[in-house]
């Protein structure tokens, strides 16, 4: 019996089970700990402490806040459209979980490697446009539907400076394969080689996950709540969860592309990929507290007139000094 | 003075004007016209570039009155037009193709007297709602009769083709408190913006004809609850000036130092709900700590944190002791240094800038023909502020800036508050420096006031600007009317024309930017 | 003046609670989200129990939500008028269920400075038209005081308290 267990867990299919579900779990601590990270990081920038009487520093918060999440009442607005109202939510986490599968947290410790890694995670991240596309939709709400439709002018613009900036590592790594791009790096970061795709990919990655200095589509001071204005209890969570997660990939994603990925002295692998990670969640968190939100056609205008035409050029010049 | 006295015999034929004592009345010349005349004296001012400053209606038995009040930004020269009619069939014509300010203070004098105003445009409900059939502030129950209930109940936004409309408010998430703006949107942009005001209508007018002057000098803290100290100044100074009543040195003094540290707590909380309206959310927590070290000083001598009531008739509740003294200095020592902080968290930022410059810009006519008051007004170059050029208090024995704006646009508004803060801390520092002993508060002032009939107008310079109190007195211990011009009434009558053809978020920066306080905008 | 406290004394409770409830209990008790709802005064000392000094954050309840949908403490602070009542009432009913309403400042409680003979545009107590569950009086309360509101509304919902009540010396 126990056998037949061992088998089945060695087997290619086992392997893909346990790392779905090593990957699910990862995904709801993950989120659960960034809820936490964002309040305390965002208290000690504001000169206090935080949450703190939950359990010792606050740590048991983000499970308090889950459990009542779960305990709330649902409400369904009376003229909105079932199917995409009831969708929206479930829709969002897809892209989520899809690009987990690809990304290596370590040498061995990845669900699959699939040559063509990078294409799929660009691929699904639009899928998150097409669900906030729909929240805002199906919740007959006006303010909801501005903050969709903000939303999706925001996500295509700046989804192609992120492309134009991650194609220069592709073109040094010569693969798609995020493993390969890892291996690729072995003797120099691309950060030192591409500092400026870098910058630009991390400016384009804030702006798609949707986070302050570019969080119009849910502008508090301007429209409620934006997108997610009608949904309450566990819909709302999972809101919210894939937002922190999509921080959390896309920030996996650079620290892959440009930082090494799972590479370094002395720790293992996984531990050096997380760090390097969270470093940038950080990074991510502290931009929030620090600036104002831009307005929608000074964003617009920086990704079409600022950040596409620089990444463009970046790749040109990439292009050609790889082929001299 | 004479010249304008003068000048209105001359340019306005069958009007008598007579030169009053400022001290005593707050005004400097008044006359008496017909509602005939009435457009041929409005036009007059208008030519002479005056703006109007208020519109004041009162119910004296046998006639209503209006009064309109005149003056320049160019140097004090206050000027009360008074115009009588029958209180049965009300009825007066309307300034507002002339003065856009008359616009809604017209509207409002219709649905709390009843006067109808001819050649007005919009006369729907302002501050009131159609549950309550009178009009409240007369002296005798008249109920509202039909034909005026359908002009007043005409407010209703009805959706086109191309555009819809989104709400505002009144539940904000920000500190805009209960205001609720009506926009008429073609996608992100702006084609009309229409306040309706009203949800925090909490009555002060018709409390001030049912209480005395000492009852009523809670609620002037209440009305602007940010800049409550100098709300209670300007009500105590409109009453000291009604009854004669001296004030001596020390409460002088003490009166600036509580004013102007107020004034350095109202601006600080703008700055950090402004800058939460554009997105930053953590000055807002720097400048409560600020404002926490304020309200530790002031609460040891007035007893209370936010709505105060400090001053009395005569001079002030406490006197100041060491603490306060030692605390004020300390607060002043840290504050100084707080203020490169915010120069590098706000001035400097790209995105705020961007967010701000060119946005909201306001003409000094459009300036004039608003009435805008405060850092709005100076903003657009207009450099009229209260504390110099009617100086009261001891203002006159300190000295300051005046910071002025050049483009009018929301940049130089945020320049000019925090300009204003630095200048407080200058005063407070002259007047603690300058400090008199002796005693806080007047001998032998009356526990019954007996003032004599007839009316004051008082104006101070709140952090929002020009606060006016007009007083009617009927000799008896309470007021028989008490109107309140406040700042934050006229800046806001700017922004629908400032809001065309804007984006939502600009128009989110300009209200900001205008630094409105509800409670005293519906009084 | 007395011991005015709430109790949930074990001999008077007819029923008893399974333990999933006493969880649910602790999980909505820490992690209260109040409704950005500030109408008057009273707004600026909540703002001023959000901040560095008093932190409301502490004990979980500093997410102010923007949207009713996703908010379960609406704190009344100011006045009510007649024409904010309708207002109020539909942000109510649009919060879900648990939810509840602590009444901050006099006016909240009973219409506060602003009743007199022959008022026409006042709602006098927020009771009048949602069912309030604390009542925190001041005008405006200091920040302290809201916070024992807080606490008062945590021992509501839990049955016990977390900080030991400071006993009156009068």
């Amino acid at each position: 019996m126990v056998n037949d267990l061992l088998t089945l867990a060695g087997s290619d299919a086992g392997k893909m089970v346990i790392g779905l579900v090593g990957v699910l779990a990862f995904v709801v601590v993950n989120a659960l700990a960034l809820t936490w990270a964002e309040r305390k990081i965002a208290g000690h920038m504001q000169r206090r402490i935080g949450p703190k009487e939950v359990g010792p520093f606050g740590l048991i918060q983000p499970i308090a806040d889950a459990i009542k999440l779960l305990g709330k009442e649902i409400l369904t607005p009376a003229k909105a459209d079932r199917p995409l109202y009831f969708l929206a939510p479930t829709l969002i986490f897809v892209p989520v979980l899809v690009s987990f599968i690809v990304i290596p947290f370590d040498a061995a410790l990845q669900v699959t490697d699939i040559n063509v890694g990078i294409l799929v995670i660009l691929a699904f991240s639009s899928v998150t446009i097409l669900s906030i596309l729909m929240a805002g939709w199906g919740s007959e709400n006006k303010y909801s539907l501005i903050g969709a439709i903000r939303s999706v002018a925001q996500n295509i613009a700046y989804e192609i400076p992120m492309l134009l900036a991650l194609l220069p590592v592709i073109m040094l790594a010569n693969s798609l394969s995020l493993k390969e791009i890892v291996e690729g790096q072995r003797g120099l970061w691309y950060v030192v080689v591409q500092p400026l795709a870098f910058i630009i990919y991390f400016i384009a990655s804030v702006a798609e996950t949707n986070r302050t200095p570019f969080d119009l589509p849910e502008a508090e001071s301007e429209l409620v709540a934006g997108y997610h204005t009608e949904y309450s209890g566990m819909r709302f969570a999972l809101f919210f969860l894939a937002e922190y997660t999509n921080i959390f990939i896309v920030s996996a994603i650079a620290a892959t592309f440009f930082l090494g990925g799972y590479q370094g002295p002395v720790l293992p692998g996984i531990v050096w990929f997380l760090l390097k990670s969270y470093f940038l969640v950080f990074v991510i968190i502290w931009l929030r507290w620090t600036y104002p939100r831009v307005r929608f056609d000074q964003l617009l205008n920086f990704a079409w007139k600022g950040l596409i035409p620089l990444a463009f050029l970046n790749l040109v010049i990439t292009g050609g000094l790889l082929k001299l | 003075m004479n010249g304008i006295i003068e000048a209105i015999k001359t340019g306005v034929p069958g009007v008598e004007p007579v030169e009053v004592s400022y001290p005593e009345k707050g005004y400097h010349c008044a006359l008496q016209a017909s509602p005939d005349q009435l457009i041929g004296v409005v036009r007059f001012f208008d030519e002479r570039r005056f703006y109007l400053e208020c519109l004041i209606c009162t119910d004296y038995a046998d006639y209503l009155e209006l009064v309109y009040l005149f003056n320049t930004h160019l140097a004090p020269c206050r000027a009360k037009v008074a115009v009588k009619i029958d209180p049965r069939q009300p009825t007066a014509p309307s300034i507002s193709a002339l003065y856009a300010s008359a616009c809604w203070y017209e509207r409002e004098i219709h649905e709390f007297y009843g006067v109808l105003f001819t050649g007005h445009p919009n006369m729907a409900y302002l501050f009131l709602h159609d549950g309550i059939d009178h009009y409240p502030l007369r002296k005798t129950r008249v109920p509202v009769p039909p034909e005026d209930r359908a002009r007043l109940d005409s407010f209703k936004p009805c959706e086109a083709e191309d555009t819809f409309f989104i709400n505002l408010g009144p539940q904000h998430p920000s500190t805009h408190g209960v205001l609720r703006v009506v926009l008429k949107m073609d996608g992100e942009y702006i084609e009309q913006a229409e306040p309706v005001l009203g949800y925090l209508h909490r009555m002060h007018e018709k409390m001030a004809e049912n209480r005395t002057y000492q009852q009523f000098l809670p609620n002037t803290g209440r009305m602007d609850y940010l800049g409550a100290m100098s709300f209670n100044l300007g009500y105590v100074l409109a009453v000291e000036r009604l009854c004669s009543i001296p004030v001596p040195d020390r409460a002088k003094f003490v009166r600036i130092i509580a004013t102007e540290l107020n004034r350095i707590c109202s601006h600080l909380l703008w700055l950090g709900a402004y800058l939460a309206d554009l997105g930053a959310l953590t000055p807002f927590l720097f400048v409560f700590d600020d404002r926490e070290a304020i309200l530790d000083v002031l609460e040891g001598v007035a007893g209370s944190r936010l709505t105060y009531c400090y001053f009395r008739f005569g001079g002030l509740y406490n006197d100041v002791d060491d603490a306060f003294i030692a605390g004020t200095r300390a607060f002043v020592k840290r504050m100084w240094s707080r203020f490169s902080l915010y120069e590098k968290l706000v001035t400097g930022n790209v995105i705020f800038l961007n967010r701000t410059r060119g946005i909201g810009t306001i003409t000094r006519e459009q300036a004039r023909k608003y009435g805008v008051a405060g850092p709005v007004l100076r903003s657009a170059g207009i450099a009229c502020d209260l504390r110099k050029m009617e100086p009261y208090s001891a203002y006159n024995e300190v000295d300051f800036d005046i910071p002025v704006g050049e483009h009018g646009d929301v940049l130089d508004t945020y320049r000019i508050r925090v300009a204003e803060m630095e200048n407080s801390l200058r005063i407070i520092e002259q007047a603690l420096a300058k400090l008199p002993g002796g005693p806080f508060m007047a001998e032998k002032v009356p526990k019954k006031l007996k003032p004599p009939r007839g009316d004051v107008y008082q104006v101070v310079e709140t952090p929002r600007g020009e606060l006016g109190i007009y007083i009617v007195s009927d000799e008896s211990d309470g007021p028989s009317r008490m109107k309140w011009r406040v700042p934050s009434f006229s800046n806001l009558m700017i922004f629908p024309e400032l809001a065309k053809g804007v984006l939502l978020a600009d128009a989110v920066a300009i209200l900001g930017s205008l630094d409105l306080v509800i409670p005293e905008i519906d009084r | 003046m007395g011991e005015r406290g709430f109790h949930l004394e074990k001999e008077i409770v007819p029923v008893k609670f399974a333990l999933v409830e006493k969880v649910l209990d602790l999980a909505r008790a820490n992690s209260l989200w109040p409704v950005t709802f500030g109408l008057a005064c009273c707004a600026i000392e909540m703002m001023a129990t959000a901040m560095s000094r008093f932190d409301l954050d502490r004990f979980g309840a500093g997410v102010f939500r923007a949207s009713p949908r996703q908010g379960d403490l609406m704190i009344v602070t100011g006045t009510v008028t007649k024409k904010m009542a309708p207002v109020l009432t539909t942000l109510y009913e649009q919060m879900p269920s648990p939810k509840w309403v602590i009444a901050m400042g006099n006016c909240a409680i009973s219409g506060g400075p602003f009743v007199f003979e022959g008022q026409y545009n006042l709602v006098e107590g927020v009771d009048l038209l949602v069912p309030v569950d604390v009542y925190v009086p001041g005008c405006p309360p200091r920040p302290e005081a809201l916070l024992e509101g807080f606490l008062k509304l945590e021992e509501k919902i839990t049955g016990s308290r977390r900080f030991p009540r400071v006993e009156s010396v009068w």
